[in-house]
């Protein structure tokens, strides 16, 4: 081989570990990244081809059998409708609630700042505490809530809120709004914050009144941070376990069973892995669908 | 809005979203860990010798039968127990899963006994009821290797047999066990289902769970009630055996006494209402299936009769009952708020202050029904056998001799008499020698009349459905009863049970579930209708 034969191949070899380089050092990382993630999911999608229980001998390939049940169960349509219901209904309030109260209390004034620690509090309590805790305020013969109603009424009020269809999500509901109203205050307080003082200012000189100002400044200006709000609430609100498991255990019957958690009850309870698995990649692509709409919404928002 | 300042709001944002996760909690374990403290050793002494004196005298009596499956010079289980893992087992760990809260303070209590007398090294592994058969089903399924000393309910047998979660310990018994510890059983605790599968034993039945209805004798007694009571309805107050008389008076008491005293209450949360089901839905000829075709009959005349006794009852109740758990129960009795309860052994000897001086049951309401408490059979027909536990052997156990071992020591009628006489102990008596020991006997007062009602009620018992899918089934019962008593109709809401059992059925294969039902209505205690 001649000289600069030898220098052009030592180059293209140089070149190449040039470009190896990098990937070694970025492999850890994405041998966890994929060992944690991607393996998992890829290894579940496999098992919702096939009917896995423990307790059966056989374990067939049953392709997408377990996809085409999920939609005459009727079990897990009720689900769908209470996660929804869950979904819908409390990030709604919360929305309001969290904007009505970042609106409020969106000023220098120091009282305003420790208000805003102090409410800030339900968000940093784990939601099994929080479970457990309004577990007992629920509570038909000994709970506050009862005991306060009673003070209104005039006499002993001993509801079992938690015991009975109807009110049980409704029990539900209050006590996720209790807790994750402060974090869509947080985020709206924040924006809020960073807004333009300038625009307000200039709207009071021209006459605006405060829900005018609120109407056509503050939500519009805040529409992507809402939409980014309700994005993150919403996917969190759909896998809600903990306050379902700790105030009524999906009961009574199976009126406030969640998504989730009839997920967990056919997974881990019943060990129907195939059938869990499929209805965990139907909700991972509701999930990806919605995410998607959103994303598309906001991208138009901020062009 | 400037750019710079969106950025910033969005990367707070992300921040916020990354930590989001860990909100989200893992389903709540509960783990109780409570000091333990010795007992009385002076009683331990006590026991031993008048218990060593008992079995001597029935090995006597078998030594014949019995004297070539087990070596000359060591007859005892126990001691033989002892004996073979001093020799082989001396040095070597293994994991023993047991239930959490208060039931681990009995191999908390003993293990270390155990460990001292033959250099074995016992852990206990507690867990949460729901979580014994998921993460034994888990550990199975993943290969096995955690447990060494497998915790059963009996309805689990077939599911663990299938998944191999047990296995079977006839090779083991036949080496080391003294043979009649198994006539010592009571028959109900030793029938096909609890420890074994026909002839083939799983695991050591440790546990006599039947319910008793106790009753305030003083209530029961008191002259004005009787005459109320005899004016009203027309027959003597006396503890109900039907469940149209359960009504009846707890009606009748809840209306003279209340609100003060309410006439009954029992568990009603969801997880174990259906064990308040089954007993007397038994009783009244109640049938899970069809044995000919399998199609679920709970929704039968007997069950939806059953169901709506139930709703009726829960209206003489103490208000918020639907969401009583076993703690609710047990203060409500012990504060004397209450009349009549269903529910298991432990709360007689508690309701008597047995034990309440110990700290691990300093929890427990001091009691103000002492020396008031009558002892029944459930109203119906049936007692409900509700839970119980067997030890068995993990197959994928390292050290299986020396866990079987450690299962026949505990399990022994020695031994096993001492951890049901444990003051905070959760296991119940599951022997004839427990039964009929003078030491138990002399607890309290009405010791002996307690004894002989757990005998009675266990003797009437009946067993949890059994066949594999008995999660499920159970599950589908408890969601019935838990949305009736919430105001669903009974009759749809076992229609909607009887629709999940076919559901069930169906898809574990009609066939096999057929003839695993059919094998266990073989078992006299599985057999449906009153006894």
């Amino acid at each position: 081989m001649t000289t600069r034969a030898a220098i052009s191949s030592d180059a293209l070899l140089l070149k190449r570990r040039k470009k190896l380089v990098p990937w070694l050092f970025v492999l850890p990382t994405l041998v966890v990244i994929l060992s944690v993630t991607i393996f998992p999911t890829v290894y579940s999608l496999g098992l919702s081809l096939f009917k896995w229980e423990a307790t059966l001998q056989d374990k067939p390939f049953v392709g997408l059998d377990n996809y085409i049940r999920l939609f005459s169960d009727s079990r897990f349509l009720h689900s769908l409708w209470v996660t929804a219901v869950l979904v819908v209904v409390g990030v709604f309030l919360e929305l309001v609630l969290g904007f009505a109260l970042a609106l409020f209390l969106i000023s220098d004034k120091r009282p305003h700042r420790s208000i805003v620690a102090l409410l800030l509090l339900p968000v940093m309590v784990m939601p099994v505490v929080v479970g457990y805790t309004w577990r007992l305020l629920w509570d038909a013969q000994y709970g506050p809530i009862n005991q306060m109603i009673g003070w209104v009424i005039g006499r002993p009020f001993q509801y079992t809120w938690l015991g009975k269809t109807n009110t049980a999500i409704f029990a539900i509901l209050v006590t996720e709004i209790w807790q994750w109203t402060p974090f869509m205050f947080l985020i709206f307080y924040s924006g809020l914050s960073s807004l333009d003082q300038e625009l307000f200012d200039a709207a009071k000189i021209d006459g605006a009144s405060t829900w005018g100002q609120i109407r056509h400044l503050s939500v519009p200006l805040m529409r992507p941070i809402i939409a980014v709000a309700v994005l993150i609430r919403s996917l969190d609100a759909i896998k809600a376990f903990d306050l379902v498991y700790t105030l009524t255990g999906g009961g009574p019957g199976s009126s406030t069973e969640t998504l989730s958690f009839y997920i967990y009850k056919v997974g881990f309870q019943f060990f129907r892995l195939g059938y869990a698995a499929a209805m965990a990649f139907l909700l991972l692509i509701v999930l990806s669908v919605l995410l998607t709409y959103l994303m598309r919404y906001l991208k138009a928002i901020w062009q | 809005m400037k750019s710079s300042r969106l950025v910033s709001v969005l990367g707070l944002l992300l921040v916020i979203a990354m930590l989001l996760p860990g909100c989200a909690a893992p389903p709540p374990q509960v783990v109780e860990r409570v000091v333990t403290q010795v007992v009385e050793k002076e009683k331990q002494v006590q026991v031993e010798k008048i218990v060593t004196q008992v079995v001597e005298k029935e090995v006597e009596k078998r030594v014949e039968v019995v004297v070539t499956a087990v070596p000359s010079g060591v007859t005892n289980s126990a001691d033989k127990a002892v004996e073979v893992a001093k020799a082989q087992c001396a040095g070597k760990e293994i994991n023993v899963v047991w239930e959490s809260g208060l039931q681990p303070q009995d191999p908390l209590t003993f293990a270390p006994q155990w460990d001292a007398l033959t250099g074995m090294k016992t852990k206990v592994v507690e867990m949460a009821y729901v979580d014994l058969y998921t993460k034994q089903m888990q550990d199975a399924t993943l290969g096995g290797g955690a447990y060494d000393v497998i915790t059963y309910a009996p309805a689990w047998l077939k599911d663990f047999v299938a998944a191999k979660v047990v296995e079977p310990i006839n090779p083991l018994m036949d080496k080391y066990m003294n043979k009649a510890d198994l006539e010592d059983y009571l028959p109900v605790y030793a029938s096909d289902g609890y420890g074994r599968l026909g002839d083939t034993w799983y695991g050591l039945p440790d546990d006599g769970d039947a319910f008793v209805m106790y009753y305030r004798k003083d209530i029961f007694g008191d002259e004005a009630n009787k005459a109320a009571f005899k004016a009203k309805l027309g027959y003597d107050l006396a503890p109900p055996k039907t469940y149209q008389q359960f009504i009846d008076t707890c009606q009748f008491l809840t209306e003279k006494l209340g609100p003060d005293v309410h006439g009954c209450a029992y568990q009603e949360l969801e997880g174990q209402a259906f064990d308040w089901f089954m007993g007397p839905f038994s009783g009244a000829g109640g049938q899970w299936f069809d044995p000919a075709t399998m199609k679920a009959t709970l929704n039968s005349e007997a069950g939806v009769k059953t169901l709506t006794n139930m709703v009726t009852l829960t209206k003489s109740m103490p208000p918020g009952v639907q969401k009583w758990g076993f703690m609710e129960v047990l203060s409500a009795w012990m504060e004397g708020k209450v009349a009549m309860i269903i529910t298991w052994p432990p709360i007689g000897r508690w309701s008597e202050g047995v034990g309440l001086m110990t700290s691990q049951l300093s929890w427990v309401p001091p009691t103000k029904v002492a020396g008031k408490v009558g002892y029944a059979p459930e109203p119906g027909g049936r007692t409900m056998l509700a839970g119980n536990f067997a030890l068995g052997v993990s197959p994928t156990s390292k050290n299986k001799e020396c866990a079987y071992l450690f299962t026949q020591w505990m399990n022994s009628p020695t031994v096993s008499l001492q951890r049901v006489m444990l003051p905070f102990a959760l296991r119940d008596p599951f022997r004839q020698s427990h039964v009929s020991s003078a030491l138990y006997r002399a607890l309290w007062p009405s010791a002996g009349e307690y004894l002989d009602t757990l005998k009675t009620n266990g003797m009437a018992g009946q067993f949890e459905l059994g066949i594999p899918g008995a999660r499920e089934y159970a599950e589908a019962v408890d969601q019935a009863v838990t949305a009736a008593l919430a105001g669903t109709d009974p009759k749809a809401a076992l229609d909607e049970a009887a629709k999940k059992f076919d559901d069930i059925t169906e898809r574990k294969g009609l066939d096999a579930q057929k003839k695993a039902y059919a094998e266990w209505l073989l078992g006299e205690w599985n057999k449906p209708g009153p006894r």
